[in-house]
């Protein structure tokens, strides 16, 4: 018997004018791995909530067709039977934890499901989960990534068959991706559980998933196996989904007539194959650009510790010696947690060192006003929902030049709108827009006073590839406007792309500093700091060790000269 | 001097931000977890809040309610009260009552006003220790799982427990709306006292302007968390009454819990005997 089986379902939310799926029929066999792509807004969550009864049980609208779980039809179950068969995690995962200690979150649902060996089963969950040993601790003491691991185990306490996860690993670092995806490995392999994920990073699908299923405007265009649903190149790039650099690579070449095999390799074990006798020419050096010896920001002997609600504070910063010049574009890079939003916080003044000085401009920022430092620099948090204060994008983007009186702040605003795109959205309020506009949006709000330096925390997290090229685009496209940039990202595609100068943290000291080459040529520190360059880096580099190729475009301009002879 | 100064007001307003305050709403919650209190068990700690809650309002002897409040005195230091919660019992209790003494002074009383006023304070003091104590050794689980062995309906305890989870959330997200008001506003400046007149009302100003994206930012935050305690079981819990059971089985009464309800018996009973025999 399937797992699930679905025929017919069409959904259409109540108010909408079109259904949010259409006609979807689909079958998932047990200890099936299965990865649902497609671009923001196909009705990925929506199938999804379909699955485990929210739809059409909590959330009403006209729902058509039948969804059989383990051959139980989810309209004849109500959601708490439902919630024993399928396992959910959010998206927004830290909103699904209701329980202030770890082992009272991973056993709630088994108590209110009235199982008398709740607890029992709230450890076999979290040690199910790696998170043993961390059953008295307080859910706010967790990480990102554990976090996320402790909604998987909440989920998976009531031992369900199916499991559901909704982009596990848009905000962490390679590290704790891993992380979440081996362990959702061991539950496949040795649990038999069935598990789904929604993800477009396609390098994790390859390494990972079994089967993919491609959803387009609230279809399935098809269901195909991991290696060949990859191969999929043009209609997967039409859906705003890449498929993983080293497949990209390889149709580039294909392209050129230098690839000739029909089969795209999708893994770096597999390209070490299919490339294998390409001969490397490197590319011609980056011209390095020129540096201002003026500084725009500067960091002398900065010491921060946060109080912690109890015992010992935690100590961020411990004299820490930064500078950054004017006219650079730095990427800051590190894990999550080494120190890299509390570093912006201090640039803009929200955050004071406990000792040590933080200059802009060569002047102490506890000295400057608030007004004068806005004028400066401005910080875009890495959720643009915070930046919304007011009830439309119009009145967001006016307010800092209003309140300053800025001569046109109006035409200003006009401009800044239609710059953006956001025009016809203006009278919105910011937090009913989609996460592209969101962050268009709070972009526009960052730079309407013209800043000298731009603070970007985060800010391709969450998005699909088209809405990220799209923030791409705008940031060569703000160039003129913005001398400095900071990004803090954990998008290496991006620092590889974007960043003239790279900064890694960890643990609150600066431990590298370069261009991307002396950053990603140091395989050893990439090791200690747990940072991962872009795929198609390390491709290139098993092909060639001193290789250096960033861009899939780079490394077919490398390798496409042809064959060895 | 200036700077001294300047740099102390500074810091008193560092103090008081939105971080601190959360700090200490957390820490109060659920900080103290191993003080002795704490480990009570929460039925002989409400018993016992019920009799230091109420009785003092009726008593007006003066030994008896001075033992009460040494009494209340010790708990509240063996439960380690979070300091913005003492402050501010310190500040309600001394402004009323001190009031009260200067109105009465002014309008001709004189010092036989005293005794009276004590006797108030005594009694306001008594109880808001005797709660201070209560809720901060108690964590909002334990007082909830209390107050349902008692008899109260589950949706009450799951509430208590509820709030104190949303609450950091919700100061969370004022904190960055504030954040956002003063990266991108301009206060007037604070010179003079005028400045610093305008600069108070901005701030209050602020404070309302707030209101409408923090709602906002929470209730786009709390949909997913209405869905997910749908899935958990949340109201299945509330109507199965075997649930109720076995939440209640963790509960046990020690040793520890009989010494601290005697130790509140025998002073209570001393400072009534005292208090017949003057």
């Amino acid at each position: 018997m399937n797992a699930v089986e679905i025929s017919g379902l069409s959904f259409t939310y109540p108010g909408a004018a079109q259904p949010t799926l259409r006609d979807i029929s689909l079958s998932i066999e047990k200890g099936d791995f299965l990865a649902v792509v497609g671009n923001n807004g196909c009705g990925k969550s929506t199938l999804c909530k379909a699955l485990n009864g929210l739809i059409p049980h909590f959330i009403t609208g006209r729902f058509e067709g039948r969804v059989l779980i383990d051959g139980e039809d989810t309209l004849g179950l109500d959601v708490g039977s439902l919630a024993r068969k399928v396992g959910y995690v959010y998206q927004d995962f830290e909103n699904q934890i209701v329980r202030p200690t770890v082992l009272d979150d991973a056993s709630y649902a088994c108590l209110n499901y009235a199982m008398p060996d709740y607890l029992e089963r709230g450890r076999a969950a979290l040690e199910r989960c790696g998170l043993a040993g961390r059953e008295a601790e307080y859910v706010w003491q967790l990480s990102g990534g554990q976090t996320h691991l402790l909604a998987l185990a909440g989920a998976l306490s009531l031992e369900p068959e199916v499991l559901i996860l909704d982009e596990p690993i848009a905000q962490l670092d390679p590290g704790h991706a891993d992380r979440i995806y081996e362990v959702l490995k061991r539950l496949n392999e040795d649990c038999g559980k069935t598990i789904i994920v929604i993800e477009h990073h396609t390098e994790y699908i390859a390494d990972y998933c079994r089967r993919v299923v491609l959803m387009r405007d609230g279809e399935i265009r098809w269901v195909k196996p991991t290696d060949e649903a990859l191969q999929c190149v043009d209609e997967l790039v039409e859906c705003n989904i890449f498929p993983p650099q080293v497949t990209r690579a390889a149709r580039a070449l294909q392209e050129r007539g230098v690839y000739t095999a029909g089969h795209l390799p999708t893994t770096v074990e597999q390209g070490r194959e299919a490339f294998g006798d390409l001969v490397y020419t490197p590319a011609p050096a980056r011209p390095l650009p020129a540096r201002s010896q003026e500084n725009a920001v500067e960091f002398a002997g900065v010491s921060l510790a946060y109080r912690s609600v109890k015992g010992e504070g935690h100590t961020v910063f411990d004299g820490l010696d930064l500078e950054i010049k004017r006219g650079e574009r730095v990427a800051l890079i590190g894990s999550n947690g080494a120190g890299k939003s509390t570093l912006m916080k201090l640039m803009v003044g929200l955050l004071r060192p406990q000792s040590g000085e933080v200059r802009l401009f060569g002047e102490t920022i506890g000295e400057r006003k608030a007004e004068d430092i806005a004028r400066h620099i401005s910080l875009v948090y890495q959720n643009p929902e915070q930046m919304f204060i007011k009830d439309s994008i119009r009145a967001d983007i006016a307010y800092a030049m209003q309140v300053r009186d800025v001569p046109d702040w109006e035409r200003r605003t006009g401009e800044l709108l239609a710059r953006f795109r956001l025009t016809e959205l203006a009278g919105r309020d910011g937090r009913l827009m989609s996460g592209g506009q969101m962050r268009r949006a709070s972009l526009a709000i960052g730079i309407a006073l013209n800043p000298g330096i731009l603070l970007l925390d985060e800010p391709t997290a969450n998005l699909d590839i088209a809405t990220r090229r799209e923030i791409m685009d705008v940031l060569e496209d703000i160039k003129d406007i913005i001398q400095t940039a900071v990004i803090a990202t954990h998008d290496m595609q991006l620092v590889c792309q974007w960043a003239e100068r790279l900064i890694v943290l960890s643990g609150g000291k600066v431990v590298a500093d370069g261009t991307r080459d002396e950053i990603f040529a140091d395989a050893a520190l990439a090791e200690t700091v747990g940072i991962r360059p872009p795929e198609i880096f390390s491709m290139a580099r098993v092909l060639k060790p001193d290789a250096l190729c960033y861009t899939v475009g780079e490394f077919a301009d490398c390798f496409g000269r042809g064959a060895k002879s | 001097m200036t700077k001294t100064t300047q740099k102390l007001s500074e810091n008193l307003l560092d103090k008081f931000s939105m971080d601190f305050l959360r700090r200490q709403v957390l820490k109060n919650a659920y900080g103290n977890d191993d003080t002795v209190i704490a480990a009570l068990d929460p039925r002989i700690l409400l018993a016992w809040y019920l009799f230091f809650g109420l009785v003092p309002w009726f008593a007006d002897s003066l030994p008896f309610l001075l033992s009460c409040f040494l009494l209340v005195m010790v708990t509240t230091v063996m439960a380690r009260v979070a300091g913005l919660v003492l402050f501010i019992f310190a500040l309600g209790v001394f402004s009323q009552t001190g009031y009260l003494l200067i109105v009465t002074l002014i309008f001709g009383g004189d010092a036989s006003a005293v005794e009276p006023l004590l006797i108030l304070t005594l009694k306001v003091a008594t109880v808001s220790l005797a709660s201070v104590t209560v809720f901060s050794g108690l964590d909002p689980d334990k007082l909830s799982n209390g107050l349902m062995w008692y008899g109260c309906p589950e949706r009450l305890s799951f509430s208590i427990s509820y709030a104190y989870r949303m609450l950091p959330m919700l100061m969370e997200e004022f904190q960055n709306v504030l954040l956002s008001y003063r990266l991108r506003g301009n206060p007037p400046a604070r010179e003079n006292f005028s400045g610093k007149v305008k600069y108070l009302c901005y701030q209050v100003k602020i404070v309302m302007q707030s209101f409408y994206p923090l709602m906002l930012n929470t209730a786009k935050r709390s949909r997913t968390t209405v869905e997910a305690l749908e899935m958990r079981g949340y109201r299945y819990a509330a109507k199965n009454k075997s649930v109720r059971k076995i939440k209640l089985a963790a509960l046990k009464v020690s040793w520890n819990d009989w010494i601290f309800l005697t130790a509140g018996v025998l002073v209570a009973a001393l400072g009534a005997l005292v208090s017949t025999l003057i």
